[in-house]
């Protein structure tokens, strides 16, 4: 048994982190943690399983797969869910498209991550969940730094920014209609740094493409993109080999990778230090359309 | 033993063009929390507007009718660490019809930054946005004298409106005042001091945000129960209390009290996130193993037997309203707390506080944005305390039952019975 003496950041925003996750797990009827495989998700869910350990978690995973992920990263999802001994539901993209739900876009810039937001919310209302917990973080974005930790969605899925509930105190207000739900970020005031100093210290393991490896890539936009069979280059868009990482992990078709020679936790924390280019702005490309494409894309519903 | 909080929460306040958002950007760029790719989108966004600066505003200004309006709607939040203390800053909207936004920044916030323009000098939401926090409890200001260029950087001006200030938190019983003379357009003694200012020998913002003292753990242990979980160890059933404590400090050994219901009992173990602990503190979450089976359930709050807060079903209270409709008593609302939900009665409205004539007047009816004195009525009993005494068991929030809006925050004055 050891005695508290000291108090560290980490220690804060877990405690913080776990209060929300409770909080949800009691005042919603079904909650579901959305998770992708991506770092700020695998914390989540291990900040979960804390929640209620020595018991299962009280709320199932659930994926949306495009289709067009990493395959690294799915093959760390079924791992993972395994390892933990829970059920992960997946919606698909491509299910969504078959169905005719949304149209599959084409040419060299056609990407599936607008796409998600329609397979997301019918899986929200086909399985009636009327809480999603997600990894967002205030520091990633313009928009999400305006976000409530329990934020609400009308029956369309849609966040209006300039209506949401005031959280004093840490109060949250978890009163829905029917058909209504809400988005929970228990990570909204961790940082980037904070997500990699605490996998380090819980020693968590992540999917292989957040670490350096040779790969396949060519240059768009001036950011670097995998080479992949469902990505159609534009004319001088040449492939080569670098030794590179991903910062974030989504569609493949919109995100890019960073070179990088970082192989452990210890060498990316020391890089992400020394970066001076923010994680989204190094890796998305979806956020570069317009000022204010997070924002916009929230209001749809995305994640 | 107390223990000094790694983490401080503040909040940026004062009037419209007080220069809010461009003194956070300022500390964001200065302590090394902005990346280079924000600076650039910040320039073209600058460049968009015609602005022949970088405009720092618009970094935090992240909504579209933000940008369109040049003005602060809702809070934003950001992280940055001020010489290995964590600040997290909620910038919080000058407008008087967002003071609501306003009153949720500043809900348990530890210090607020309060920006007043060195040419303008003290306006009515300056003193309104001071009363606000005298309320709300935060115990430290930094009062930044801005736009300290624009007066020729005189110390004269300077020590008059640093006097104002002071008085002006004095008549309302408010926070300490640490006045601080700055530009946070040319970036002046927010981290860097400057010649400009070389009668100035009193601290940057970043030192009085790392410097500020703030102690945890220092009162009554207190914790609400979120979940009760239960698991099979061993073929016995073993319950545990989930939640995370609000105040103080439990030990393993501890008589404790579950309340409303009154039920003591002895508490046998300590669960730390999957770690046993002999004592444990605010604000850690916790799973509390008590030696026998007392009927605990979601909401109850967990005390010591020595130390309980009172139980009651009728308080007097301050409440900042935050809805569009006007609240008139009686009125039938729910008011939560912590982990529970109980339906209430606005019984009586005393009186409406007039922030600009810092006077209470008699009122019917609490309009959005208005700070008024009422008696609640309580359907279940509710372990209370004053908001002065205790903050977490002192601070609720009305719900609309109609709507399901949050229409308004409560600081609790006065527990009537118990």
């Amino acid at each position: 048994m050891s005695t508290l003496t000291e108090l560290s950041t980490l220690d804060v925003l877990e405690a913080e982190a776990v209060h929300i996750i409770r909080e949800c797990a009691a005042e919603c009827e079904r909650p579901v943690l959305l998770f992708s495989g991506g770092k700020d998700s695998i914390v989540l869910a291990h900040l979960a399983t804390k929640a209620f350990a020595p018991a299962g978690l009280p709320f199932p995973l659930m994926h949306v797969d495009t289709g067009h992920n990493f395959p690294e990263v799915i093959e760390y999802r079924d791992w993972y869910v395994n390892e933990i001994d829970e059920r992960l539901i997946v919606a698909s993209v491509e299910d969504s498209i078959a169905q005719g739900r949304v149209q599959d876009e084409t040419g060299p810039r056609a990407s599936r991550n607008r796409l998600q937001t329609t397979t997301l919310l019918d899986a929200i209302a086909e399985h009636q969940f009327d809480a999603c917990f997600g990894g967002a973080r205030r520091d990633e974005e313009r928009a999400r730094a305006k976000e409530r930790v329990f934020s609400h969605r009308d029956m369309f899925g849609q966040w209006d920014p300039r209506n949401q509930r005031p959280e004093p105190w840490s109060i949250y207000n978890t009163k829905l209609r029917k058909g209504e739900h809400f988005r929970v970020f228990p990570l909204s005031n961790w940082t980037e740094i904070d997500i990699w100093a605490y996998i380090q210290r819980e020693g968590l393991s992540l999917p292989s493409i957040y670490f350096a490896h040779e790969r396949e890539v060519f240059t768009r936009d001036g950011m670097l993109m995998a080479a992949a069979d469902f990505v159609e280059r534009l004319p001088g868009e040449d492939t080569f080999t670098e030794t590179v990482r991903f910062r974030t992990v989504g569609d493949a078709t919109c995100t890019a990778c960073t070179l990088s020679t970082a192989s452990t936790v210890e060498q990316v924390l020391a890089e992400t230090r020394e970066s001076d280019v923010s994680e989204r702005g190094a890796s998305r490309a979806d956020d570069k359309t317009s000022e204010a494409a997070m924002e916009d894309r929230k209001r749809g519903g995305y994640f | 033993m107390p223990v000094e909080s790694p983490m401080l929460h503040a909040v940026a306040v004062g009037s419209v063009d007080d220069g809010k958002s461009t003194l956070i950007g300022r500390l964001l760029y200065e302590t090394g929390h902005l990346n280079a790719d924000e600076i650039a989108h910040v320039e073209e966004a600058s460049r968009k507007r015609g602005r022949k600066f970088l405009d720092l505003a618009l970094l935090t200004d992240g909504l579209r009718a933000e940008r369109e309006q040049g003005i602060t709607i809702d809070v934003a939040y950001r992280s940055f660490d001020a010489n290995g203390r964590r600040i997290l800053l909620g910038d919080a909207p000058g407008h008087e019809q967002y003071t609501r936004n306003m009153v949720t920044a500043a809900a348990g916030a530890d210090v607020a930054i309060l920006l007043v323009d060195a040419k303008n000098g003290l306006t009515s939401q300056t003193r309104r946005h001071l009363a606000i926090c005298a309320m709300l409890g935060v115990e430290d200001v930094i009062a930044c004298v801005n736009k300290i260029d624009l007066v020729d950087y005189d110390e004269g001006r300077f020590t008059e409106l640093a006097d104002e200030l002071i008085a002006a938190s004095e008549s309302v019983d408010g926070p300490r005042i640490t006045a601080i003379p700055l530009s946070a357009l040319e970036g002046i003694n927010i981290t860097e001091r400057s010649d400009k200012l070389g009668w100035y020998s009193g601290p940057t913002v970043l030192e009085v945000l790392h410097d500020l003292d703030r102690l945890i753990a220092e009162e009554a242990f207190r914790m609400p129960v979120q979940w009760v979980t239960r698991h099979d160890e061993g073929g016995a059933d073993v319950r545990a209390l989930a939640g995370r404590i609000t105040s103080g400090t439990v030990r393993v050994g501890d008589e404790v009290v579950a309340l409303p219901g009154g039920k003591t009992s002895t508490v046998s173990a300590i669960d730390v996130l999957g770690e046993s602990r002999d004592m444990a503190s605010a604000p850690l979450s916790v799973a509390l193993h008590l030696a026998t089976d007392i009927d605990v359930s979601r909401g109850d709050v967990i005390a010591p037997v020595a130390d309980p807060p009172q139980v009651a079903t009728r308080v007097k209270a301050t409440i900042a309203w935050l809805d569009e409709t006007p609240l008139s008593a009686p009125a039938r609302l729910e008011v939560r707390q912590s982990a529970r939900l109980v339906p209430a009665i606005v019984e009586e409205l005393h009186e409406r506080l007039d922030l600009d004539a810092m006077k209470h007047e008699e009122a019917d009816a609490l309009e959005a944005n208005d700070l008024g004195i009422a008696t609640l009525m309580l359907a279940q009993p509710l372990a209370v305390q004053p908001y002065a005494v205790n903050r977490e068991m002192g601070s609720l929030v009305l719900v609309d039952p109609g709507s399901n809006r949050t229409v308004g925050a409560v600081m609790v004055t006065e527990v009537l019975d118990s």
